[in-house]
């Protein structure tokens, strides 16, 4: 059996070799514990596939996913899931950001000229991928950001790409298992051996934040860039909290329930890399240690990553980490930029919605916060201040949007340059609206949801950073990867209003009302126009004949 | 309208049959009235409460609560830590809260606040509240509970409320460890601070929210032990706020001072008379019940059931009166009562022990007492309830009146009395009105008599007219133009211009009054040095004289002539129906003012009459017997005589002198705290006495006072009216 296996992966891996066009899977996973008593993991399973070739024709690319993409002529893809809430502040920043919900963005080929026709084919299609309600994104939630969204992938210089983009969010999505299990199917290995392997429902939708990802771009093959090639990235974003691990000694079994069953035979590069910057601070050990130990220095902020090699032997390997002390409350060092974002006001007449960004470097930033707010939720421009000032100078361009009622999102995109170590406040007003009474969502009076903004800004430090350079497609390229500028987008939380509601008891009452009228009227009346009125005779008893007699005359009627 | 402005109304037979029966009518509706809200406290008249809300589930979930240890723990460090290093100084042991709450991994953020005293010279307070986040797994900060505790030092006269803090504390551990249980969407916890340096008359500690008039909102809810928030935009500065949530949906304060007290008492009166969703309240009580904590409302305690029915009706009677007096001042009587304003509902748990100042409790000391566990059962509980509401509440009812633990009255059932009362009002009104309308119907008609046909066919484009929509003045119109040929000297006799210029006159020193504390407490402060409460009240008093002195004169301010009988009959007429309006709206929000006016002014409403000149003696008397009763149902000496009542009711042993002296002082405080609650949290209390239901008795009192020229045809039905009045008063 043992031997069959081996034959196995190794004529797979044979014919892996023999596969010029080189199709390339990799799967990696990252660890890093975050402040106070957080652990941050991240999957990443990356398919390269030669774009020139078709893509069908790829033995490791998910077919339904590049079928998707060459048939919408999408150039690049990003669909994230998630349910709960990064908190920057405290945490410091992901791999990649989400949007609480679901949030989807695309940017379609130059070719496609009817754009928004397209962006709803392929919402459609997608919600049907995934089991979520993406077809619910329509033209009234979609907007076209101007400045805060630029591709990761490679674009033609000369191509404009801002009118080939459409964003849209779906706050009030849930994400669930149904979610997780079409993603998996994506995968080459599925969910039975490689690190997804590890992805257990059960215990991953425990955890205090989870996300799920499908990106989906174009990446040179060289540095000169004449060919393309196209990357699909699965992600897999968990943030467990140590109180429910019950201890900050973590392991596979604690995490997942199970241990790691080895790589994906199909992966060519399985590598698992865990933070052990926070070491020094809180010693810890690695069990079993770890094959290598690479001090990354990014910027001038350092990092120590220990890196285990996973072969796919079939091997059970189960990493964990024990502290050697008892743990003490480590002091959240703060990002160099956070943000906050809320409701204002009470009653259903006015609100507002600010936005709270503080720069804590010594440079200034520049940043483009993008608010997205719903047609019902009506913000006026006029009502813009920032840091209590109509006419800020710290607003270096502007984008509005106006909504339509039922038809267009409001819009609003601003650059700003943060000051060094300031707060910034955005604050804008909105009025409530009526909706029509099938408007309103089941438990109405839960509160409607307004979707996160969007913050994009260039950091001068790579404090708290841990994205791949946009060039990088594995963990690899983090090390040493010192930039000018450390491009990265946020997304704020989002908030809630509770706009008027009627009392739909009523018209639940009036119709019980109407229906018992109804009932009470149309029995006489069906009496009275069914059957006849005869005059009959009394005072006269019937003898026991004429009874008789009479019950046959009926029955001959 | 056509029937009230035809002057053939005063043959119709309804007309004639009113202007007969509404004495007694009017008097029947006040008894009636009266009678039908001392009904309300019985079984038969009121209901008992459900839950609206089945999201709720109340008591469905295993409760996991262990933290009994920690709270004692907390407790007894808290203790000590006050008595060691904030015995002398009246602060609050910020370091330790925002270590212990940092040391349990919550999110801690203290905020500073500062008042700036509306009145005086400009004091300021400063205050500090500490508050923690505890962001719940899985949601991204939607929506958000809080849990709230004020902070009381050991100087403070008060109930200190360190159980209260400490039990929180734990709670939040116990939270924190058993978060996969999806335990809270959010829970906030906070603690509190504030100063203590003005003088607590009889409501305690007010928190406080968020900054006034500006829509700044959705702070997780600081709180402070001074009066501060407000309405008045320069009187509260609230800091900002580094930390947030998502909107509030429910919040529980807690005001206990030992774990081992005796009962729970559930406050529910907010702001304005405003309640909380009675699903809240009903939750509560539902769960106190069920894991056996003695809980009471007013004077209606769960471990003590009526024998018979009579003694049922008292107690419910007893509890929904205090409820209703308690609701006049419209001042919370706890911090939950601010939270009602920004829509969240809230309630205020406070345990109390055998020796509490909020008086005896029969069968107090065969209590068992409590324990850190079971009130932690029983915040877990309620917590879990309200975590597993879908969506705010919005069900059940919002106005209603509780007469026991578990039996309340609806707003159909109570607002009844209240309408019967302006009902009463209205008749009289009405009554009026057809009698002044016949008596120009009889004198028309007698002109009309003499007259030749062209005056007939004014007659004709009156009844024409007669749908008009200011039948007043139309109909004086008609009546000036048919009179004009006939005899120019017959002077016209309504003049609807010269008594609305009095009428807003009157209204406009009312809002004078309403503002004029400020001027008080600054000249008061400025030239007698005196402190602003003593400056406004003396203030007040001597307006309240001067206006009652001034007021009779105000009407011929600005005339030449003297007043009519019909004009005078207008004024009552619009006064009677200002009143009706006023009482039924203001009860609309808080029944409790608006009934409370009600049953105070209609008996006065009912008996104003006209006065004409030479009508003899005994109605001279008896006119003189209504100014009597005007001046006592004057506001400031209403409030004056409820205070004497209310302090002779706490200390009945006292000497009657003492007892005056000290009901003054209580008027006082009373007033002083009306003013300074309508500049900080926009009560509307002193501001609805001052520009409303002052005006309305200066007219009362002018009509009074008035004495006008007899009519040629005068045929007054009022003495009926006055007898029944008089008898009754």
């Amino acid at each position: 059996m043992d031997f069959l296996r081996r034959y196995l992966s190794c004529c797979i891996l044979f014919t892996c070799c023999l596969c010029v066009r080189c199709d390339e899977f990799k799967e990696e996973l990252f660890f890093k514990p975050l402040p106070p008593t957080h652990l941050y993991s991240y999957f990443q399973f990356v398919t390269l596939v030669d774009s020139e070739l078709s893509s069908l024709h790829s033995h490791l690319a998910p077919r339904s996913l590049a079928e998707v993409v060459s048939r919408f002529q999408v150039e690049e893809l990003h669909l994230t899931l998630t349910e709960g809430q990064w908190r920057h502040h405290q945490w410091g920043y992901p791999v990649l950001d989400a949007a609480p919900g679901a949030e989807l963005y695309a940017w379609f080929s130059p070719d496609v000229i009817d754009v928004d026709t397209q962006w709803k084919k392929l919402s459609a299609t997608l919600s049907g991928l995934f089991c979520a309600s993406l077809n619910f994104i329509d033209s009234f939630n979609t907007v076209t950001p101007q400045m805060a969204l630029w591709p990761m992938g490679a674009v033609k210089s000369s191509q404009n790409v801002t009118s080939q983009l459409r964003y849209a969010s779906l706050p009030r999505e849930i994400v669930c298992t149904e979610n997780l299990t079409p993603w998996k199917k994506l995968l080459p290995c599925e969910s039975s051996r490689g690190f997804s392997a590890l992805l257990n429902s059960r215990m991953i939708h425990n955890t205090n934040y989870h996300s799920i990802g499908v990106h989906v771009r174009k990446i040179c093959k060289s540095s000169e860039c004449l060919e393309t090639q196209l990357e699909f990235k699965q992600t897999v974003t968990l943030v467990y909290d140590y109180d429910i691990i019950k201890s900050s000694d973590w392991s596979f079994r604690k995490l997942f329930g199970q241990g790691l069953p080895g790589a994906c035979p199909l992966s060519t590069d399985s590598k698992i890399y865990v933070d052990i910057t926070s070491n020094g601070t809180q010693p810890f050990t690695l069990s079993p240690p770890p094959d290598d130990v690479i001090l990354s220095q990014r910027g001038r902020s350092e990092t120590k990553l220990a890196v285990y090699k996973i072969h796919p032997d079939g091997k059970m390997i189960n990493i964990g980490v024990k502290h050697k002390t008892k743990s003490q409350i480590p002091v959240s060092i703060h990002p160099p930029l956070f943000f906050n974002r809320y409701v204002l006001g009470y009653g259903k007449e006015f609100g507002g919605i600010v936005t709270e960004i503080t720069n804590n470097c010594l440079a200034p930033i520049n940043v483009v916060v993008l608010e997205n707010a719903p047609w019902w939720l009506p913000i006026q421009l006029s009502t813009l201040r920032i840091n209590g000032e109509a006419e800020s100078k710290l607003v270096q361009s502007q984008y509005y949007s106006p909504g339509r009622s039922r038809q267009k999102p409001y819009h609003l995109e601003l650059l700003i340059k943060l000051p060094p170590k300031s707060t910034t406040t955005i604050t804008i007003d909105f009025e409530f609206v009526f909706l029509k009474w099938q408007e309103y969502p089941p438990d109405a009076n839960h509160g409607f949801y307004i979707g996160s903004a969007l913050i994009s800004a260039n950091l001068p430090t790579a404090r708290n950073y841990t994205s791949l350079p946009i060039t990088g497609t594995t963990f690899d390229s983090v090390i040493n990867a010192t930039k000018l500028w450390y491009p990265i987008v946020f997304r704020t939380n989002g908030a809630m209003v509770s706009l008027p509601t009627p009392d739909f008891s009523m018209p639940y009452n009036v119709i019980c009302l109407a229906c018992t009228v109804v009932a009470l009227a149309f029995g006489p009346l069906h009496n009275i126009c069914t059957k006849e009125l005869v005059l009959k005779s009394s005072g006269t008893s019937l003898s026991l004949t004429q009874k008789l007699f009479n019950l046959f005359k009926k029955k001959k009627d | 309208m056509g029937l009230l402005s035809d002057p053939d109304v005063g043959s119709v037979k309804w007309v004639r049959l009113l202007k007969r029966v509404h004495g007694p009518v009017c008097f029947l509706c006040y008894v009636g009235a009266l009678v039908w809200f001392a009904l309300l406290g019985h079984r038969e008249f009121n209901n008992e409460t459900y839950f609206s809300e089945n999201a709720l589930l109340p008591g469905l979930v295993t409760n996991e609560f262990n933290a009994e240890q920690t709270a004692n723990q907390y407790f007894n460090e808290l203790v000590q830590e006050l008595q060691m290093n904030y015995e002398d100084i009246d602060d609050m042991p910020v370091p330790w809260l925002v270590g212990k709450m940092s040391q349990i991994h919550l999110e801690v953020y203290t905020h500073n606040f500062t008042l700036h005293y509306p009145l005086g010279q400009g004091q300021v307070f400063r205050g500090t509240n500490v508050y923690g986040i505890l962001r719940a797994p899985r949601t991204s900060s939607l929506e958000a509970l809080v849990v709230s505790c004020p902070f009381r030092t050991i100087g403070s006269h008060q109930k200190s409320t360190a159980a209260g803090i400490a039990l929180m504390l734990a709670f939040a551990k116990f939270a924190r460890l058993t978060q996969h249980d999806q335990l809270g969407m959010q829970a906030w916890l906070e603690a509190y601070h504030g100063l203590h340096n003005e003088a607590e008359p009889f409501h305690s500690s007010l928190g406080s929210f968020w900054k006034p008039g500006t829509p700044k909102f959705n702070m997780e809810s600081f709180f402070s032990n001074i009066r501060l928030k407000g309405r008045h935009k320069k009187a509260l500065n609230p800091g900002t706020l580094k930390g947030r949530s998502g909107s509030i949906q429910a919040a529980i304060l807690l005001e206990f001072n030992t774990p081992k007290m005796k009962y729970l008492e559930v406050k529910i009166e907010g702001l304005n008379g405003q309640l909380p969703n009675l699903d809240l309240v009903n939750l509560v009580h539902k769960l106190c019940q069920k894991l056996d904590i003695n809980h009471s409302f007013g004077k209606s305690y769960s471990w003590i059931r009526g024998r018979n029915s009579m003694d049922e009706w008292k107690n419910g009677f007893l509890t929904m009166f205090e409820m209703v007096l308690g609701q006049i001042d419209g001042v919370p009587d706890g911090n939950h009562g601010l939270f009602h304003r920004f829509g969240i509902e809230a309630v205020t748990l406070e345990g109390r022990d055998v020796l509490d100042p909020s008086g005896k409790v029969p069968r107090v000391n065969s209590l068992s007492s409590c324990s850190f566990y079971k009130l932690g059962i029983a915040l877990e509980s309620i917590l879990r309830s309200l975590n597993n509401l879908l969506e705010r509440f919005h069900q059940s009812y919002f106005f209603y009146i509780l007469a026991s633990t578990d039996r309340f009255i609806s707003i159909g059932q109570y607002m009844p009395s209240l309408c019967l009362l302006c009902v009463a009002m209205l008749i009289r009104a009405l009554s009026l009105w057809v009698t002044t309308l016949q008596q120009d119907g009889d004198y028309n008609d007698k002109q009309a008599k003499k007259s030749n046909q062209k005056s007939s066919k004014h007659k004709l484009e009156k009844a024409k007219d007669s749908d008009s929509e200011e039948p007043g003045e139309q109909e004086t119109e008609e009546v000036a133009k048919v009179k004009t040929p006939e005899k120019k000297k017959a002077e016209i006799n309504m003049s609807v211009l010269n008594i609305g210029v009095n009428y807003l006159l009157v209204h406009l020193i009312g809002y004078g009054v309403m503002n004029s504390p400020f001027v008080f407490s600054y000249y008061g402060s400025l030239y007698y040095t005196k402190p602003p409460e003593v400056s406004v009240y003396f203030g007040i008093i001597s307006i309240a004289i001067f206006l009652t002195f001034a007021s009779p004169f105000l009407p011929y301010l600005l005339r030449k002539g003297p007043i009519s009988y019909e004009e005078l009959s207008l004024v009552n007429i619009l006064v009677l129906t200002e009143l009706s309006t006023v009482c039924l709206s203001v009860a609309m929000h808080n029944f409790s003012l608006g009934f409370a006016i009600a049953v105070v002014y209609t008996p006065l409403a009912l008996m104003t009459s006209v006065y004409v000149r030479g009508s003899g003696k005994a109605r001279a008397c008896l006119q003189l017997l209504k100014r009597l009763v005007c001046l006592l149902v004057h506001p400031l000496v209403v409030i004056v005589l409820s205070m004497i009542a209310y302090s002779r009711h706490l200390v009945p042993e006292e000497s009657w002198l003492a007892t005056l002296s000290r009901g003054s002082d209580a008027a006082m405080q009373g007033i002083m705290f009306s003013v300074v609650d309508s500049m900080l949290y926009g009560n509307w209390l002193f501001n609805l006495t001052t520009s409303v239901i002052l005006p309305i008795w200066m007219i009362f009192w002018q009509i009074l006072n008035t004495k006008v020229n007899a009519r040629r045809h005068q045929r007054t039905p009022f003495s009926i009216i006055l007898v029944y009045c008089v008898n009754f008063m």
